[in-house]
């Protein structure tokens, strides 16, 4: 199971609805707004 | 297509007693003097009255009062019925056999008058027929009883202060008669002068001119012969299955959500879709297709088929006045009765004839007492009723109607429906064909043409799980990808969760993980990266197909292209209608490269392309602007703006659910070799039309000054009132069979082949 990084659910990668690759990492996420959101500005996400 | 956009409320009538081009426009002119009439157009080969009324519309007593004062009839009932139409047809069968008797006794009377008048040319006559008595005697049933028509509606029309070719006859016959009367009554008067009696003249002109009424009446039923042959597919009764067994009922009393079983060689009654059970039908009388077709369950038959191989049971969809054969059969009937402007110049002229021949027989009949030679009386007299007789309009009233009878009743047969004469006038002038793509020149449905696996895939699951995700898909898209998994016999996993993402594409969830299926747009949302897929789809998108990408599990599995293909006989009816010399422009709403590589296969070098829907209207009417008439062929459906703003719109079916009354021009069968049926049968329509005005018109140009005697101060030479009568019945004979030889008419090469 992964985590979406926007929304912090489970989501499992075979099945997510998106994917995105930020420096060399794979993120997965439950809805292709997600996606969007963390496409905008990683770092916001993945900054702590 | 202006005609048919109009909503006015119409009235169809029937109108009895015309006969010739000049009653049509008095039956016109009268119908359009009663207020609340907004148009009238009157056909003659029809002997039908299509009335459009204003926002007061006229009340029908009206419209018959008027009529009547007009000298014609509207018969009480004018609804057409199954009854009034096998009524009508009696009554034509009644006329034909009564005018045979009037032709037979006329015949039998007029023969012994000629030999007995002419002595000089028949010598062996026996003596007692040369006896002007016995002439008088011959002659006198067949000028009244024979001819009794002529006279009784010249009479008629001289109560109502109207003039037609039955006054020309008329005053013609009459002439020669009461003039003959008078030589025999008085010999020493008139013998004296010189004077001879010419029975044979009245006896001869009124066999002749019945034989002119009854050839005539003759093909004017065979001009019709279309409408009853299609009415005749309809059968009486049909076989309903009820849950007890099967009980035959008549057709009127099938209601839509019956369930009818018919066996091989019986005819479908009415439309319906295949329950159960599974057959070929042979619709070669609706559709001009001559193959018969495959109707398996939830399949479409249509009424007036014929069932060929298997026994099937289906449920009535569409009956009555509802049914494709029964919306033909109108659609049909209101071409046959609908006017082509080309007539209405004959019309106007045929309405000024009738006084201007009864002056020139008076300015003849007067300069030949003038100057003539002597017997002055009686070469006047013979001159005048020679250019009375001669001068009938009757050719010139049926030149047109009869082609377009003709031509419309045979389209039907090639399955080619023309709405109106107008449609066909037009239509033989029109030299730019557009073609939309998709539908037009295209199959209209894609089908899949590349399966390009990523590397480490085989095609088969990357179509397998496609089609899977589109199983349930009515994107035609999704039903070519699905039909290609059919096709290879790949099982289709199961899928749960089916999404469709709106403009990009849908998505599913099966064992493996999220399945995508869909434009880069979708990959791209998704975060997935197509890798070296990506260059395949720019490959394939510049040869005009359609890629979708499929995805599973995050990863690029593979791409699919699908295209709508050309129609296989696309390419040889470009090249056939180029032959004809049509400019052909292709109109798509595809993008540039893909619209190009389609019509570059079918050999089209003028192509918009990336008009929108709503565009296709606007770029007709730009073409339209440079004053060409343009012919828009299409589906019909989305493209229908496109079609009513063209000059002719013509509208391809596929199969047998139609919108026959959205176009102009319908094919009725899924074939582009319609378009050059129908522009075909158009030019050939319009050629016989022009050669038969040709020939009325020259007829009365060459033949009134003749029977005049304007020859006969150079050559000596006269016609007599007999040929002259022989040449009036046989100038309509003539342009009638010329008509009916539209009968005949197949479409040149690359056109249908039926």
């Amino acid at each position: 199971m992964a985590k979406d990084p926007v929304c912090q659910m489970d989501v499992d990668p075979k099945s997510a609805a998106a994917q995105s690759k930020h420096q060399g990492q794979t993120y997965y996420f439950c809805a292709v707004g997600c996606k969007v959101k963390f496409d905008a500005d990683p770092a916001r996400y993945l900054g702590r | 297509m202006s005609p048919k956009t109009s909503d006015a409320p119409r009235l169809d009538l029937p109108v009895k007693g015309m006969h010739c081009a000049a009653c049509v426009d008095k039956v016109e002119r009268a119908l359009r003097s009663v207020p609340g009439v907004t148009a009238a157009a009157v056909n003659l080969a029809t002997e039908r009255a299509r009335v459009e009324l204003g926002p007061e519309p006229a009340a029908l007593d009206q419209l018959r009062d008027a009529v009547a004062a007009a000298g014609y009839a509207i018969p009480e009932e004018i609804a057409v019925t199954p009854e009034s139409r096998e009524r009508e047809q009696a009554d034509r069968a009644r006329e034909i056999a009564r005018l045979r008797v009037k032709l037979v006794v006329g015949a039998l009377l007029a023969v012994p008058v000629l030999l007995g008048s002419m002595a000089e040319v028949f010598p062996w006559a026996p003596g007692w027929l040369r006896d002007a008595r016995v002439l008088w005697l011959l002659t006198t049933p067949v000028q009244f009883w024979v001819g009794g028509q002529f006279h009784a509606a010249f009479l008629r029309e001289l109560r109502h202060r109207t003039t037609s070719m039955n006054t020309l006859v008329s005053i013609g016959t009459n002439a020669a008669y009461f003039f003959s009367v008078a030589v025999v009554l008085w010999p020493h008067r008139f013998m004296a002068a010189g004077a001879m009696p010419y029975f044979e003249a009245s006896a001869l002109l009124m066999t002749f001119l019945v034989l002119g009424r009854w050839l005539e009446a003759r093909a004017r039923g065979g001009t019709s012969e279309a409408i009853r042959r299609l009415v005749a597919l309809q059968p009486r009764a049909a076989r309903l299955a009820e849950p007890g067994g099967e009980r035959d009922v008549p057709i009127g009393e099938i209601v839509p959500g019956d369930l009818l079983r018919v066996r091989p060689g019986e005819r479908i009654a009415v439309d319906g879709l295949v329950v159960e059970g599974a057959s070929t039908v042979d619709e070669s009388m609706l559709t001009g297709e001559s193959l018969p077709v495959e109707r398996g369950p939830g399949a479409q038959v249509v009424g007036g088929s014929i069932n060929r191989t298997g026994t099937f049971t289906f449920r009535a969809t569409r009956v009555g006045r509802d049914t494709v054969l029964a919306r033909i059969v109108r659609l049909v009937e209101e071409a046959q009765g609908s006017k082509a402007p080309i007539q209405r110049l004959a019309d106007r002229v045929a309405s000024v004839f009738v006084p201007v021949v009864l002056g020139i027989a008076a300015l003849t009949f007067a300069a030949w007492m003038l100057w003539g030679p002597a017997p002055a009386f009686f070469h006047a007299l013979t001159n005048a009723v020679g250019v009375l007789v001669i001068a009938c309009p009757c050719a010139l009233g049926l030149a047109t109607p009869t082609a377009v009878m003709v031509a419309t009743g045979r389209g039907a047969e090639l399955g080619v429906l023309i709405r109106s004469a107008e449609v066909l006038e037009t239509l033989h002038r029109t030299h730019t064909v557009v073609l939309d793509k998709t539908g037009t020149l295209t199959m209209g449905r894609p089908v899949v043409t590349d399966v390009v696996p990523a590397a480490g895939t085989e095609t088969d699951p990357v179509l397998a799980l496609a089609a899977a995700v589109e199983q349930g898909s009515e994107h035609p898209l999704g039903e070519a990808i699905v039909t290609a998994a059919k096709s290879r016999g790949l099982a289709l996993p199961p899928v749960r969760e089916f999404r469709a993402v709106p403009g990009q594409g849908v998505e599913a969830l099966v064992e493996q993980g999220r399945v995508l299926l869909g434009n880069q747009r979708l990959m791209d949302g998704r975060g997935i990266e197509p890798g070296a897929l990506a260059k395949e789809a720019r490959r394939l998108a510049e040869a005009g197909r359609s890629v979708v990408y499929v995805a599973v599990a995050g990863e690029a599995l593979g791409l699919i292209a699908v295209a709508d293909v050309l129609r296989p006989e696309a390419l040889a009816v470009v090249a056939a209608l180029r032959a004809m010399g049509v400019d052909v422009i292709m109109l798509s709403g595809d993008a540039q490269s893909t619209a190009v590589a389609i019509a570059r296969q079918a050999g089209i070098d003028r192509v918009h392309a990336e008009v929108l829907p709503d565009e296709k209207a606007t770029e007709i009417k730009r073409l339209q602007a440079d004053g060409r008439l343009v012919a828009m062929v299409g589906d019909g459906i989305n493209d229908a703006p496109a079609l009513a703003q063209a000059d002719v719109g013509l509208a391809m079916s596929s199969g047998t659910d139609v919108a026959i009354e959205a176009a102009d021009v319908t094919l009725m069968r899924d074939d582009l070799r319609g378009v050059i049926a129908a522009i075909d049968l158009s030019r050939r329509t319009m050629r016989i039309v022009k050669e038969n005005l040709g020939w009325a018109f020259g007829y009365n140009l060459v033949l009134v000054p003749v029977a005049a005697g304007m020859l006969y101060p150079i050559w000596g030479v006269q016609l007599s009132p007999i040929l002259a009568g022989m040449a009036m019945a046989l100038s309509s004979v003539s342009v009638v069979t010329n008509s009916l030889r539209l009968g005949r008419f197949r479409p040149s090469a690359g056109g249908t082949e039926r």
